[in-house]
């Protein structure tokens, strides 16, 4: 089964949860989710990530029981697996606008839902919800999520992956999203501006890799985005 | 139902955000030189390897050395060329793009900026 297919599927099993309040689709199925009519051609991963605020955890945790088709991991309750090949993978991820450094990341302990609460997720912020097949999904405004991937460090296969998350966003950015981008830039400490600018560099120098979408032809978007981050006058 | 796993990826990401600290504080040092030489090639939209004789022909003209190569040992000598003035160098070898081991090894790079 193609992979939009089963994207779609999946966000429909998880739509009454989808439709709480703050819940966001966040992470490496977003621009999947941005292209036109979401047609999903820029895999990187086979699972969704879903923000959940820590405002409305007991809420979700009140719907999660009716849903079909997915069950917690016994290892790792927060993410939620298939119990069909048509379907992936859900991780829930927990965002308090209280954290924004990595540093302050936790764990929200639950019974039924703990959830890793992500420092940098809280740059994230709700664009209107965009409309598939009848299907309500909740996405982020670009710039944030391309922000939030930005300031995230990490290393080694994951860490190059959340980096083509970041360039599949920046294909679809438009003049207001590099502006939006730009401002919240600004907004950032010294320290994690710079891992904005050096995770660029890093983007700009990776090699294609099978499967995910070759950063090469978009050097030259990740070298301009650069620039006009750095020409905000934040330390050079 | 368990934590354990949440619990060790929460401790995996304060940890690299402590070692982000600390490669921010020595961004002046020797850490940032590599910062600093992503950067430059960053600006670029092709880079070529060429021999030290061009390389000094390039000085001789005027044009500057990338501060970032005296910092690196050995030193390398990156110079950004006009297309039109890489065209006339014998020696040039196109490098892809990279920190890879070609980019590495080239003592003398010229580059040519988007």
């Amino acid at each position: 089964m193609e992979f939009r297919k089963r994207l779609l599927a999946t966000l429909r099993a998880i739509e009454p949860v989808l439709r709480v309040e703050g819940v966001l689709v966040v992470g490496s199925e977003v621009p999947n989710l941005l292209e036109a009519g979401a047609a999903s051609t820029l895999v990187v991963s086979q699972d969704v990530d879903i923000g959940v605020p820590v405002s409305v955890h007991a809420e979700v945790k009140r719907i999660l029981p009716s849903l079909r088709g997915l069950k917690p991991s016994p290892e790792e309750p927060s993410v939620w697996l298939p119990e069909t090949p048509a379907l992936i993978e859900v991780n829930f991820l927990g965002m308090d606008p209280s954290r924004l450094d990595a540093a302050d990341t936790y764990v929200l302990k639950d019974t039924v839902l703990p959830l890793l609460v992500f420092g940098p997720l809280s740059l994230i912020r709700a664009a209107p919800p965009i409309d598939v097949d009848g299907l309500h999904i909740p996405v982020p405004r670009l710039a944030g999520l391309l922000i939030e991937k930005l300031v995230t460090d990490r290393t080694g296969e994951k860490g190059d992956r959340d980096l083509l998350v970041a360039l599949g966003l920046i294909t679809l950015a438009t003049e207001a999203d590099f502006a939006n981008a730009a401002n919240l830039f600004v907004s950032l400490s010294g320290e994690l501006r710079h891992t904005v600018r050096s995770n660029l560099t890093v983007l700009s120098l990776l090699d294609p890799r099978p499967g995910m979408p070759d950063p090469r032809p978009q050097r030259q978007a990740v070298a301009a985005l650069l620039a006009r981050l750095e020409a905000t006058g934040a330390e050079q | 139902m368990t934590t354990v796993a949440l619990e060790r990826r929460a401790r995996e990401a304060r940890s690299r955000a402590a070692v982000r600290a600390w490669q921010y504080r020595q961004r002046h040092h020797a850490h940032g030189v590599w910062f600093g030489l992503r950067r430059i090639l960053t600006q670029a939209a092709e880079a070529y390897a060429i021999d030290a004789v061009e390389a000094g022909a390039l000085l001789d003209e005027g044009m500057l050395a990338e501060p970032v190569g005296s910092k690196l040992e050995p030193p390398k000598t990156v110079i950004f060329v006009p297309q039109a003035r890489l065209a006339t160098l014998v020696s040039r070898r196109a490098l892809p793009l990279r920190l890879g081991g070609e980019m590495l090894e080239a003592r003398c790079i010229a580059l040519v900026r988007w």
